[in-house]
């Protein structure tokens, strides 16, 4: 009995130990950090179009409606992965505003990006020197982020989307 | 001979000037460093921002640049990128309420460990 009443703190003392472990690894996942922006305001930005440089979208053109941001390049391999299911996502959500943002890119390359792999997007805004996206906090491509009516970023994603991720998190957002 | 002293003194009215402006620069570049070894590259393996030759971290540390260049303080850059990034891209994380588990449980730990170790020495 005297043994294990000595025991026992160090018992104790492991199992807390343990859960602390559990605690750090759950939530410092390398390659899905938390985001400082869900649940926030978007931020403010502004972008030129890539097919016309005099038509812009900003930040206050989203606004009451749902907007999926997807940010890709021509350079980024993983984002040719994910490109279709975008068309897969805007023919399940004909009123959901898609905007690609095509990241550090030249705009030729984009345009030749879009021709071979399709256009799903409502709108394709430049982001050359990759300020909008550091505004969002990206560091990877390709990142998609789901904003509400209300302007806040609901959903985000670093990587390439999956059938997976779609049905499980995006498809219960609308 | 007036024109001469007129002369030195606008040498060294300059070569003071000029050293000011270097030790100015180095400065800004001092703090960069300090600051970017704070940073976690995001995009690497276990890299600070300062250790990295890659694009995020040549962006972080253009963006650290230019704020300290603006007047910010370490303090106001470091908020300035928590905002984006999130605590994530702090080496060292805060401490606050919400970080006060990682920070002081080392030292429970170590408290808790020597108190049974002592007590067991006692008893023998």
């Amino acid at each position: 009995m005297k043994k294990i009443v000595l025991i026992l703190p160090l018992i104790l003392l492991t199992i807390i130990c343990l859960f602390f472990l559990l605690f750090i690894l759950l939530e410092k996942n390398p390659n899905e950090p938390p985001s400082a922006l869900l649940y926030k305001d978007l931020p403010t930005f502004t972008s030129n179009n890539l097919y016309n440089k005099n038509i812009n979208l900003g930040s206050n053109d989203l606004k009451e409606k749902y907007t999926l941001i997807n940010f890709f390049a021509s350079w980024c391999t993983p984002c040719r992965v994910e490109h279709h299911f975008f068309f897969e996502i805007k023919k399940e959500n004909p009123d959901l505003f898609i905007l690609g943002l095509a990241h550090k890119d030249d705009p030729n390359d984009s345009k030749k990006y879009l021709e071979e792999e399709g256009n799903p997007y409502s709108f394709v805004g430049l982001d050359q020197d990759g300020k909008i996206a550091f505004e969002f906090g990206v560091f990877g491509l390709p990142e998609t982020f789901i904003v509400n009516s209300d302007g806040k970023i609901i959903f985000k994603h670093t990587g390439p989307l999956t059938k997976e991720i779609i049905k499980n998190e995006i498809t219960k957002l609308f | 001979m007036k024109l001469q002293n007129f002369f030195k003194l606008l040498f060294f009215l300059l070569f003071f000037l000029l050293s000011l402006n270097s030790v100015a620069k180095e400065s800004t570049e001092d703090r960069v460093k300090k600051l970017t070894l704070e940073l976690r590259c995001m995009t690497c393996q276990n890299q600070s921002v300062s250790d990295s030759d890659s694009d995020f971290a040549k962006d972080i540390s253009k963006i650290v640049e230019e704020k300290f260049k603006d007047g910010l303080s370490e303090k106001e850059i470091k908020i300035f990128l928590t905002d984006r990034y999130g605590e994530y891209i702090l080496l060292n994380p805060y401490f606050n309420s919400k970080n006060l588990l990682l920070w002081l449980f080392p030292f429970v730990l170590v408290i808790a460990s020597m108190f049974v170790f002592f007590k067991k020495i006692k008893k023998k």
